[in-house]
């Protein structure tokens, strides 16, 4: 089970406060269990949690080596962050550690969030074309409620605007070079043509 | 006619803050920010925030230069986080004197903007920060992927690098028992809820911050309209239980409550604990309009009554004794301006 607060380090404790009156229950890490501690007031844990940390530790170094011996290749050769350095700071080097730590990072952010699509906004606006695919995806998300509301009408004119966005998206990825263009391409017609 | 000027839902939601982190694209994060790295950062967002059509009415504040109690008031009164006094060394901020836009630097993320107003207000604090990080984004560019959005320092904030959040005022869900249950409904919903003061530990003056969860896969605009939505049902939920508390025993509520307004007034010596206790009583006792105090007033002065602020107005390092001294003073004169005003 991994960490409810940071969702990087695997739970080792079960946090149970009172807020008042009412009960709240947690399963933290050593470090957020720690942080938690550290602001209850007048009770000062951190000594506390030093020594309970330093026993889990051990305890839990047994139980990940078999995870720690596949993730000690992953080292960022841009910062020279490695990726057991990270799980223990719960903070990456620098912006290419994420794609030197691709892999357990993937599982990581599925994990943290259930996605591992950003959706949101862009630097820039249509630089490399993002704006544009990002785009793309919400209005065939709105096309297929469309079609599925039978907006037909609404569905014709998303189905054109679509069309007009990939083509303007093809002519931007013949001068850069982007690789899932047909993909795009592919999904593009298959969502604007049915049931329209 | 009593009259003053409410934000939108002010009798329940304190205010409303959007806070938005970056990196830069070509510096170290974090664990690996050297001094030299970090003044770059420094020099950089003040030359970019100070060449902004708003820019002069920001000031920089390095905070290796303030005072502790200086530090303690800017967390109080919510323009930077706690965890930036953990980077002293290296870390700033930059805060307008109306406190409703500020920039942190150097804390977890090399920048964080946030947007702080009155009341539920999200989608305006959103924009307030967002237009911060254009202007900035645009002269010198953001760590940033197409799959997995913003990357920031920690993984829990990559993808909108956003936290939204409300602080509220609940005295009547959290007197009869139900924080639980909301506590357990929210968090289906993507959010999360503690108590303000002090993470998973009691929530003082019954203040509560609900905020969002996950940062990537949800549009900034989704996760500020459902964080709309849930404050507003908190809030209707609130005020019908308050609703109740008056009809079971209007008297009996009216004088649980009032009975604070004496302690507050009359008090010699007032502990910050206790203050926020009573606080909260009088803060729910003006929401009914048993008490003709303005609700802007008294968060006002509930900020500016927590220690560190209120070593700032003393003007010298006090003792303990001393600021319950100096709270207990200030109460009975600020109270009697508020309401006589």
């Amino acid at each position: 089970m991994m960490c409810e607060d940071c969702g990087i380090r695997p739970a080792k404790f079960h946090l149970m406060t009172i807020i008042n009156g009412d009960r709240v229950e947690r399963n933290l890490c050593p470090i957020c269990m720690a942080k938690h501690q550290k602001q209850i007031p007048g009770i000062d844990f951190s000594n506390l949690a030093g020594i309970l940390n330093s026993i889990l530790e051990n305890k839990g170094r047994e139980e990940d080596e078999a995870d720690g011996e596949e993730l000690e290749g992953y080292v960022c050769e841009q910062c020279g962050m490695t990726y057991v350095e990270f799980q223990k700071c719960g903070m990456l080097g620098c912006a290419n550690c994420y794609q030197a730590f691709k892999t357990p990072m993937t599982a990581l952010l599925q994990r943290v969030h259930g996605n591992t699509q950003h959706a949101g906004r862009v630097p820039g606006g249509v630089r490399n074309g993002t704006s544009i695919r990002m785009n793309i995806d919400r209005l065939k998300q709105k096309l297929q409620k469309a079609i599925a509301d039978e907006e037909y009408e609404q569905a014709a004119k998303l189905r054109d605007t679509i069309r007009a966005l990939t083509a303007q998206l093809e002519r931007k990825e013949s001068t850069i070079k982007v690789k899932p263009k047909e993909q795009l391409d592919g999904d593009g017609r298959e969502g604007a043509d049915a049931d329209v | 006619m009593y009259e003053y000027v409410l934000s939108p839902e002010q009798d329940v939601v304190i205010s409303s803050r959007v806070r938005l982190s970056r990196n830069y694209e070509d510096l170290p994060f974090s664990p690996k920010l050297t001094r030299e790295y970090a003044e770059e950062v420094i020099e950089r967002t003040a030359d970019a925030v100070f060449k902004m059509e708003t820019g002069a009415s920001f000031t920089l504040l390095r905070m290796s230069e303030l005072e502790e109690d200086a530090r303690s008031r800017l967390v109080e009164h919510h323009l930077i986080s706690y965890d930036l006094l953990k980077f002293v060394n290296r870390s700033a901020a930059m805060v307008t004197s109306s406190g409703t836009v500020s920039v942190m630097l150097n804390e977890e993320d090399h920048v964080r903007f946030q947007g702080l107003l009155p009341g539920l207000q999200l989608e305006r604090a959103a924009e307030m920060a967002l237009k911060l990080d254009e202007s900035l984004g645009n002269r010198y560019p953001f760590a940033f992927d197409h799959q997995w959005g913003f990357l920031t320092a920690c993984p829990a904030n990559t993808g909108t690098g956003m936290r939204a959040s409300v602080i509220l005022h609940l005295p009547a869900i959290s007197g009869s028992g139900q924080m639980g249950a909301v506590m357990q409904t929210v968090a289906k919903l993507g959010l999360t809820i503690r108590g303000l003061y002090g993470e998973g530990s009691e929530a003082q003056g019954n203040l509560y911050q609900l905020s969002n969860q996950a940062t990537l896969g949800r549009s900034e605009e989704d996760v500020i309209r459902s964080l709309s939505a849930a404050t507003a049902q908190i809030v209707e939920h609130e005020r019908s239980m308050r609703e109740n508390a008056e009809k079971r025993d209007m008297l009996q509520l009216q004088d649980s409550l009032m009975r604070s307004w004496g302690e507050l007034m009359y008090a010699r010596l007032m502990t910050v604990k206790e203050f926020m206790s009573r606080y909260s009583d009088i803060r729910y006792a003006a929401s009914m309009g048993y008490l003709h105090a303005p609700l802007p007033g008294l968060d006002a002065l509930m900020m500016d009554l927590q220690p560190g602020s209120l070593g700032v107005r003393a003007g010298k390092l006090i003792s303990p004794r001393e600021s319950e001294i100096l709270r207990a003073k200030l109460l009975r004169e600020e109270l009697q301006k508020l309401v006589s005003d």
